[in-house]
């Protein structure tokens, strides 16, 4: 492997608690933090130095477990073990709660803005995905409540482009949504990891599903488009590659880089991989190599990765021992 | 006379209409000097007690009854008479006045001149008159206290009541709900019932108006006042309850009953009182509830998982089976304890044959709960126990399940003091002796460590027990004992071996002293047969460790002057192969076989025969061994004597001392005379093998090998009892002293300064001892200010014994020389050694200047000295400069580090600046001996405390990553100990603590790590739901 | 818990426990460095006799819940593997007693571990999904945010008696 993965900043960013996730504003200037501290952190560079810019800590009353960015970059939503979701308006830099989303039962594990800006996935313990519009006065509103899952939902992400929903559960597999007369159904349930699912990620063009597990395995996905293959339908997914033997625990996040391509994981095992596409490789059985692999990078186990949206190569991770790393990826391929 | 009368008018008017409470004192005041008598009160307080207004009436009761109890004791049957008649008419008037009536009739009631028919009239006014509970708290309680002086004083006249007076006190009482009162209350009760009134026909009444409190449930308030306990209401209503076989027939069905509660409490109380009537009842009473008590009895212990339920059911358990054991003696019906017993044997010895012994726990303790009631009991259920417990055993493979049997079989053998056997009767074991002796050495034989251990235990149980074991028994419990020593190597089982062997051997020495010991010598004397570098060898397997097992047995079994006189000779003969190089033996060896003896003196009963036996063999034994290896010296080439090493000199110390400590007078004053000579003028004839050249100096001698067995000496005069005459004394001192001052090798001055302090402690008071110790001192001195001296460091060392001798004893001389020594602390060269001689001032010694060696050593020696001289310490610390100020408080916390407990803590408060000080100290023996004494004072911590914990914890945390494991463990457990203290207190230090506290959890030293495991694990629960 | 619940396995089999463990020279020596070895976790878990089962108050070696042989831990590599039997293979304890477990370790261990807690296999009727929730760190961090169940926890885990 001649490509590399340096680190670039660490950063204490929730002591004494687990840092869970971190999120790109999408003009990549801030990145947003969240842990088991109830906080959400806001960081942004000054000079050559991270620094907080903000910490919401009056928002939920338990662990923060995601935040995600609205693709204007206006708003942050971030769900929480209180089973709330809160979605923040950022003016200048100052952020103010707009508006709580209740009604999960439980811990709301994810949330999720759709590419339109128009649409906001959750989903919880209490094994249902909800589908929320948020209109033009900033009111949001429960379109449809899912339950396609027999357990935990840990996850959910909009395709890139399209109005598209995938989720991750505890009951080991991955289900698609699409909006069907006025209401919310799952159109394909993807079944092939032996344990809990618990991140997923859409290639840049969204053909193609990444998903990590506990089984300490990736399995990428591709959507089956008629006449490609017999005795698919359309709107059906199927694996078309799996990264095993890579992995020494739990993955916990997988993210697709949609400047590179590049396949980051991050891993109970303390450890970040990022893999890259074999190009030779036949498009209907891609193949991935490992292409950097950094054993300690942090001293406890990673919880998420994250590719920066503009600056390609700069990938953030988080982990349990509070911390955030900033890497740079070089390749040579 | 008029004067009084006008004066007692006024106060009268004061009190009555001018609401001036403090003049009842001084009418009282008067009535107790014989200013005016009671009656003239009553006379003086006429107009008011006629008074139409039931306040100013109530105002005058309230005067009178105020007097009346001060002053009761001084008042005339006839006064008595009519004031009660004036009280009990007063018991008709308004409700208001009442309480005053009834603290005047208290004080009444309690006067020795009542007249008789009094109390009988006072109670009927009182049942008739008043409603007990409508009355306020305290005038209840007045109630119950008129019921008890009564009681005290007129049982008599009360009886004659009859059960008027039963019914009475249940009407008073009934509805009562303060606990202060119920005490009250159940004592009359109690009464009622211990002294024989009559119940008849009220029986259950006051059963009822009792037991309706049962069981108690009762938490005190918060800062509760007065005092009252849980505890105290249960076990006074307990002491009426169970008072009388009247109530059983009321009674059993009730705790039948409360055994069915979900309280725990509920059930752990009427357990405990079914136990405490069971000691009352006969058989009649109990024969009807039986099946049923024994049902819920065994329900509870079967189910419960709390430790006092199940502990609270066996009692019950076993004090019904003693009841019926005691019907038995008694009476010729039906044997209702063969009855109980076979219900009880019925649902429990299944138990213990089912396969998976899931219920064999509970099922073998009740079983031995029963039979544990008496010798008869114990007879019935081993005979149907022990052939299934020992037949199972057989049948089992599993060594778990062997082991859990052979435990409970343990529950079996040993006879409670209420089942051990009279005169006369043989053990309840008899039949099973052969078994059993099979079982336990079938299992002593199996490779299992754990099931070795059990059986180990059930074999000294078994020996125990006289009759038990028989002569061909126990030598084949000796023959596999043996085998374990030499065998074992799992130190568990060779530590149980050791413990079975040395109970056996008291009650059955001769197998011991005939198999035992010659094994044992045969094998520390054979020749090497396995290669020792042999890599298969684990640390146990090798010859050493062997060996190490047989000489420590070898102390184990010497329980009885027949086998010391096997044992000691096998030691000493070790020794003597150590000097002459026959075997060859490590340094640690021949320690550990001077440790030996030393165990032997200390357990050797203090006869004349053993006396002799130390003072005749062992005692010149080992100083001949010693004086041979001193004279042959160091042998640059070849073998040299392992007995020169300080080490093995310092071994043989304690055994002289403790055989020396326990001489009789006449033996003592040989040995002293024997010692004496030997050190003044070589005199060698009282040992064997006296070979010795002549004019031999021990005391004088250039050669250290020679000089330091001045040690020795110290064993030998210096732990004698205190009536012993020392010859030669002050030639003695001389020569010690000169040694002391004047030798070069540490070992020779230290002994000889510590042999000098043991003599000047002991020696009478008087201008001789003064006149010696002066002199000393001024030689001391001298050699001290002479700054260049050679000599110094023994100067200092022979003052610092010397202060110690006498602080001991409180001689006056001590005052001088403790001043001394703390000059020395701002010595730039003895600095850091006068700071850690307090250490050796406080605590003891182990081998001279300590109770067991007869010293004189003073009571609270150690607070005196630090009650005179902290100051001292203190002030020298705030003077110090920064660099010297360590010196101080290393001083302090040793000083404070030897006192006792509850000293420390009072004085805490005012050295806790010092000690925060102390602990930023970057010296490590101040840091620890400082953490030591503040880990205890922070269990129950002084209120001082509260505003120093900031500094504390900045202290403290970050000593948990010292260089030095002990402090590291030290400063643990403060912070352990300070994870008590209240939650509003430590809260706010939680965060920063479980931080600090997660690196020592990677402590490279295991012991750390578990002191940081059960420090962190108690700050977690802080301020955690479920946890504090 | 409730009367109910007691009830359902009232005697268990029990062990004596272990005595304890010998003090070894070289445990005393400063410079010598202690692994962190099977019997020390093992002592951690029963530290200091007091039980994870609600059920009992004694401790768990007592109830042979967990026994030496099934607590396996690596030093160098970080990693601890615990087995603990229930009770009894219907004992519906046993996730709180696997949680107990597992927050003691968490709490007791150097944060470089990695701790799994299982139950012995073929000893309880679900127990992979019990090993399955004990694995997920995600609903285990829920767990303890969830006061009740804290509450129990700590309580298994308190040296006092509750």
């Amino acid at each position: 492997m001649k490509d590399t993965l340096a680190i670039l900043h660490r950063l204490s960013a929730h002591p004494e608690s687990r840092c869970w996730y971190v999120a790109w504003h999408p003009l990549g200037a801030l990145l947003a933090s969240c842990g088991g501290d109830r906080a959400v952190r806001i960081w942004g560079k000054e000079g050559d130095d991270w620094v907080c810019k903000c910490a919401l800590s009056d928002g939920h009353q338990r662990t923060v477990r995601k935040v995600a960015w609205s693709p204007c970059g206006h708003y942050l939503a971030s769900a929480s073990f209180d089973a709330t979701t809160c979605i923040w308006k950022m003016t200048n830099d100052d952020f103010e709660c707009l508006t709580v989303l209740e009604g999960h039962e439980n811990e709301v594990k994810c949330v999720a803005w759709a590419s339109s800006g128009h649409l906001l996935a959750t989903c919880s313990r209490d094994k249902s995905v909800w589908i929320w519009e948020v209109d033009e006065e900033d009111e949001y509103e429960c379109v449809s409540v899912v339950n396609s899952h027999t357990q935990d939902v840990k996850h959910v992400v909009w395709h890139p482009t399209q109005e598209l929903l995938a989720s991750a559960s505890y009951d080991n597999k991955v289900c698609i949504y699409k909006e069907e007369d006025d209401d919310w159904e799952c159109r394909a349930t993807l079944e092939g990891h032996t344990s809990t699912v618990w991140s997923l990620s859409f290639d840049p063009e969204g053909q193609r599903l990444a998903s990590c597990s506990d089984d300490r395995t990736v399995k990428i996905w591709k959507e089956c488009t008629s006449g490609e293959d017999e005795d698919s339908t359309d709107g059906a997914w199927k694996c078309v590659c799996t990264l095993s033997g890579f992995h020494g625990r739990t993955v916990y996040d997988v993210s697709w880089c949609h400047l590179t391509g590049a396949l980051a994981t991050a891993c109970g095992d303390d450890g970040v991989r990022v893999f890259k596409e074999d190009a030779a490789a036949d498009p209907r059985h891609p193949a991935f190599y490992l292409s950097a692999h950094v054993p300690k990078a942090h001293n406890q186990d990673v919880n998420c990765v994250a590719w920066h949206p503009k600056e390609a190569g700069l990938l953030a991770t988080c982990s349990d021992n509070g911390e955030i790393a900033i890497w740079n990826y070089q390749s040579d391929a | 006379m008029a004067a009084d009368s006008i004066r007692l008018l006024d106060l009268v008017g004061d009190f009555v209409t001018g609401q001036v409470d403090s003049k009842a004192t001084d009418v009282a005041n008067g009535v107790k000097s014989g200013q005016f008598s009671i009656l003239q009160l009553v006379e003086a307080l006429g107009l008011s007690l006629t008074s139409s207004e039931s306040q100013t009436r109530g105002r005058g009761v309230q005067l009178l009854s105020q007097v009346l109890e001060e002053c009761y004791t001084s008042l005339s049957e006839r006064e008595v008479e009519v004031l009660v008649a004036f009280y009990e008419n007063r018991l008709k008037d308004h409700y208001a006045i009442t309480p005053h009536v009834l603290h005047g009739l208290k004080a009444l009631a309690k006067c020795t001149v009542l007249p008789k028919g009094s109390a009988v009239s006072i109670l009927k006014s009182l049942f008739q008159d008043v409603h007990v509970q409508s009355l306020m708290l305290a005038e209840r309680s007045c109630v119950y206290n008129i019921l008890i002086s009564l009681m005290e004083s007129r049982e008599e006249e009360l009886k004659g009541l009859g059960p008027d007076f039963v019914f009475g006190f249940v009407q008073a009482v009934d509805g009562e709900r303060d606990p202060r009162n119920l005490l009250l209350a159940f004592q009359i009760a109690r009464n009622i019932i211990h002294r024989g009134y009559n119940l008849s026909q009220f029986t259950e009444e006051l059963f009822e108006v009792t037991s309706c409190y049962f069981p108690i449930d009762f938490t005190p308030p918060p800062n509760d006042p007065h005092g009252i306990t849980q505890e105290e209401l249960i076990q006074a209503l307990r002491a009426v309850l169970t008072g009388t076989a009247q109530f059983a027939e009321f009674l059993l069905p009730l705790i039948i009953e409360k055994l069915d509660s979900d309280m725990q409490n509920a059930k752990v109380d009427s357990l405990q009182t079914l136990a405490a009537c069971a000691s009352v009842y006969g058989h009649k009473e109990l024969s009807d509830f039986l099946p049923s008590l024994w049902s819920s009895i065994r329900r509870e212990v079967f189910q419960t998982a709390s430790e006092s339920v199940e502990s609270a059911g066996l009692s019950a358990l076993r004090a019904l089976t003693s009841c019926l054991c005691r019907s038995v003696l008694t009476s010729n019906s039906e044997d209702s304890l063969h009855v109980f017993l076979d219900l009880v044997l019925k649902d429990c010895q299944h138990h213990l044959c089912e396969p998976d012994l899931k219920l064999v726990w509970p099922s073998a303790k009740l079983l031995q709960a029963a039979s544990g009631a008496s010798y008869r009991a114990s007879l019935i259920v081993t005979a149907v126990v022990l052939p299934t417990l020992l037949e199972q055993y057989s049948s089992r493979t599993q060594c778990a399940q062997r082991r859990t049997l052979l435990e409970v079989v343990q529950g079996f053998i040993q006879p409670t003091a209420s089942s051990w056997p009279a005169e006369g009767e043989e053990t309840v074991l008899q039949p099973f002796r052969k078994s059993l002796c099979s079982v336990v050495f079938s299992a002593l034989a199996e490779s299992n460590a754990s099931l070795q251990i059990t059986a180990a235990k059930v074999l000294t149980k078994l020996g125990q027990q006289p009759g038990v074991l028989a002569q061909p028994d126990v030598e084949m419990a000796v023959d596999h004992l043996s085998r374990l020593v030499l065998e074992e190597h799992d130190a568990k089982v060779s530590l149980a071996v050791a413990e079975c062997a040395g109970s056996l051997s008291r009650l059955h020495p001769a197998p011991f002293a005939s198999r035992m010991i010659p094994k044992l010598k045969q094998e520390i004397f054979s020749e090497p047969t396995v290669r020792e570098d042999d890599f298969d060898l684990l640390p146990g397997q090798s010859r050493d460790a062997g060996r190490q097992r047989c000489i420590m047995a070898l102390a184990s079994v010497s329980t009885q002057p027949s086998l010391v006189r096997e044992s000691a000779p096998v030691l000493l003969q070790m020794l003597a192969a150590a000097h002459t190089g026959s075997r060859i033996f490590s340094v640690e060896e021949v320690v550990s076989v001077c440790c030996s003896l030393q165990r032997i003196a200390d357990q050797t009963p203090n006869t004349e025969e053993m006396g002799h036996f130390f003072h005749d063999v062992v005692i010149p034994r080992l100083l001949t061994l010693s004086l041979h290896a001193a004279l042959q010296g160091e042998n640059e080439s070849g073998h040299s004597s392992p007995l020169i090493e300080e080490a093995v000199l310092s071994a043989i110390v304690p055994v002289i001392n403790t055989a020396c400590a326990a001489l009789q007078t006449e033996l003592a004053t040989t040995m002293a005379a024997q010692a004496v000579y030997l050190f003044l003028d070589g005199d060698v004839s009282f040992l064997p093998e006296n070979d010795c050249p002549s004019k031999i100096q021990l005391l004088r001698s250039q050669s250290w090998t020679q000089s330091q067995l001045v040690c020795l000496l110290m064993a030998c005069v210096c732990s004698l009892p205190h009536s012993v005459d020392i010859p030669e004394f002050d030639r003695l001192l001389g020569q010690l002293e000169e040694l002391s001052c004047t030798s070069t090798h540490p070992f020779s001055y230290t002994s000889a300064a510590k042999c000098f302090a043991g003599l000047i402690n002991k020696r009478a008071a008087g201008q001789t001892l003064d006149g010696v110790l002066e002199k000393t001192l001024r030689r001391i001195s001298v050699t001290l200010d002479n700054q260049s001296s050679a000599q110094r460091i023994q100067a200092f060392n022979l003052l610092v014994w010397m202060t110690k001798a006498l602080l001991l004893r409180y001689h006056p001389l001590s005052a001088v020389l403790t001043d001394k020594v703390f000059s020395l602390m701002s010595d730039c060269l003895l600095a850091s050694q006068a700071a850690d001689c307090f250490e050796l001032l406080m605590s003891d010694s182990p081998d001279v200047l300590n109770r067991s060696c007869h010293a004189d050593v003073r009571i609270m020696y150690r607070q005196r000295f630090f009650a005179e001289n902290s100051g001292k310490i203190v002030q020298g610390f705030n003077c110090a400069e920064q660099g010297k100020k360590s010196v101080y408080l290393k001083a302090l916390s040793h000083i404070v580090n030897n006192l006792p407990r509850q000293v420390q803590l009072t004085e805490l408060p005012s050295l806790l600046p010092v000690l925060l000080e102390a602990l930023s100290c970057p010296d490590q023996v101040v840091q620890l001996s400082t953490l030591c004494c503040l880990q205890p004072a922070l269990l129950d911590p002084p209120p001082a405390l509260s505003t120093q914990l900031e500094a504390l914890f900045s202290r403290l945390l970050p000593l948990t990553a010292s260089p030095s494991m002990k402090v590291r463990i030290a400063s643990l457990r403060c912070v352990h100990a300070l994870s008590q203290l209240p939650e509003h207190m430590v809260l706010p230090f939680r965060a920063q603590v479980l931080r600090a506290l997660a690196s020592p959890l990677d402590d490279k030293k295991r012991l750390v790590r578990k002191e940081a495991v059960l420090a962190r694990g108690e700050w977690f629960l802080i301020g955690s739901p479920g946890g504090r | 818990m409730s009367g109910g619940a007691r009830l359902e396995n009232a005697n268990p089999l029990i062990f004596q426990r272990t005595g304890e463990r010998l003090l070894t020279a070289s445990e005393e020596d400063e410079d010598v460095a202690d692994p962190i070895d099977d019997r020390e976790i093992f002592d951690i878990l029963l530290t200091p006799n007091y039980s994870y089962d609600p059920e009992h108050p004694l401790s768990l070696e007592e109830l042979n819940v967990v026994e030496q042989v099934r607590v396996k831990v690596n030093d160098e590599e970080s990693t601890v593997s615990v087995e603990f039997t229930p009770t009894i293979p219907h004992c519906s304890m046993a996730t709180l007693i696997g949680l107990s477990v597992k927050v003691k370790l968490l709490r007791s261990l150097p944060a470089r571990f990695k701790i799994d807690v299982h139950i012995t296999p073929g000893t309880h009727v679900s127990e992979d999904a019990v090993n399955k929730q004990l694995a997920d760190k995600e609903r285990v961090a829920a767990a303890l945010e969830n006061s009740q169940l804290l509450e129990v926890v700590n309580q298994c885990l308190s040296t006092r008696p509750a």
